[in-house]
């Protein structure tokens, strides 16, 4: 478990940070980090990550493109992802849920929430167990 | 329209009534006093006419100190304004950083003490005579490992604070961009209308929207969920 690889995508290097460090806090010290989902796309399709933490709006590609190209290739179709996001409005997190989003937390976030909804998503997801 | 203006005005018609019957009763000197009366009359008609002209060109110039002011905004204000919010958005992330920096160094410190403490406790509790100073040191080593725990959640506290880093540069980028899309819209129109403005337009930072998604929700103008756990029910509804 402890072995799982993140990959944190979110345009402000603080909330990734932050990020980071609850991750390694919860016992995750593998978490990569990147800046939109143009730049997280090739790093998902090359890397061996088992969970992916997406911001949705970002300059370049936003979280929800990001979410549905992921979707879209076989080989990253079932991994885990969660949308962390100041996004709130009803319709976004329905279409997010559409999308096919494991998770969506609201920031600003608890550090509780945020290991409360990574730790349902790993067990009901098998690809990440 | 010259004519019906004439032909409205009282006066006017008063004087034309006038000489036409001074012409009728053939009253040369009647009629020279209505013909005197029109002029009169006309000659105020221009006066007021004059008045209104004076008053357009007096507007006229007054809208040209606004075209004025708009390109002031557009050269200088605006881009100025762009610039101070880039510095808070600079301010608010160094700081951010500088916090997370030292997070980042004193948790290492809080998990060393810690683990320091539990092996000392591990050790004391090992020793078999009663020494007079092993009660206080007990406690001693009990209330650091209680109070380093307790540092080292406050730690994580501060660290999940500056979250709001990201919510304040998100709502900055938000007013930077409509300043941005402002400042070229004033360009357009003042080169529409002729004033030079150029130079100072920067590039489009891209669409906006459903996709794009709209930044954090600012309370009393945007409409959001009530919270993380209206998420989780609306997700719930879709299996999720």
């Amino acid at each position: 478990m402890q072995n799982l690889s993140f990959l944190v995508v979110d345009d402000f290097s603080t909330m990734r940070r932050i990020v980071k460090n609850l991750l390694n806090d919860l016992g995750y010290p593998n978490v990569t980090e990147a800046d939109d989902g143009n730049t997280a796309l090739p790093l998902l399709k090359n890397g061996k990550f088992d969970f992916l933490i997406t911001d949705w709006n970002m300059p370049g590609m936003p979280g929800l493109d990001l979410v549905k190209h992921v979707r879209a290739d076989a080989r990253l179709a079932k991994m885990p992802v969660l949308m962390l996001t100041a996004e709130a409005k009803r319709e976004q997190i329905v279409e997010a849920a559409q999308a096919g989003v494991n998770g969506y937390v609201i920031k600003p976030f608890t550090a509780a929430t945020l290991k409360e909804k990574i730790e349902k998503i790993l067990a009901s997801t098998p690809a990440a167990a | 329209m010259m004519n019906s203006r004439l032909l409205d005005d009282p006066e006017v018609v008063a004087c034309v009534r006038t000489m036409a019957q001074a012409l009728d009763e053939r009253d040369e000197e009647g009629l020279a006093a209505a013909v005197m009366a029109f002029e009169r009359t006309r000659n105020g008609m221009v006066t007021g006419r004059v008045r209104r002209v004076a008053s357009d060109l007096q507007f006229a110039l007054e809208h040209f100190h606004a075209d004025a002011r708009l390109v002031e905004m557009a050269q200088r204000q605006v881009p100025d304004a762009k610039h101070r919010l880039a510095h808070v958005l600079k301010l608010t992330d160094d700081a951010a950083h500088r916090t997370l920096d030292l997070v980042e160094r004193s948790a290492p410190i809080a998990d060393q003490a810690t683990r320091e403490a539990e092996r000392l406790i591990g050790i004391y509790r090992t020793l078999r005579a009663p020494q007079e100073l092993a009660p206080q040191l007990r406690d001693f080593l009990m209330l650091i490992a209680r109070s380093i725990g307790e540092v080292r959640s406050n730690l994580a506290e501060v660290l999940i604070t500056q979250g709001y880093q990201d919510l304040s540069g998100q709502i900055i980028r938000g007013v930077m961009k409509l300043i941005q899309e402002l400042e070229v819209a004033l360009a357009e129109l003042l080169a529409i209308a002729g004033a030079d403005a150029s130079g100072n337009a920067a590039d489009d930072i891209g669409g906006t929207g459903a996709r794009r998604g709209f930044g954090p929700p600012v309370p009393g103008i945007d409409t959001a969920v009530g919270g993380q756990g209206d998420v989780d029910a609306l997700l719930s509804e879709f299996g999720v």
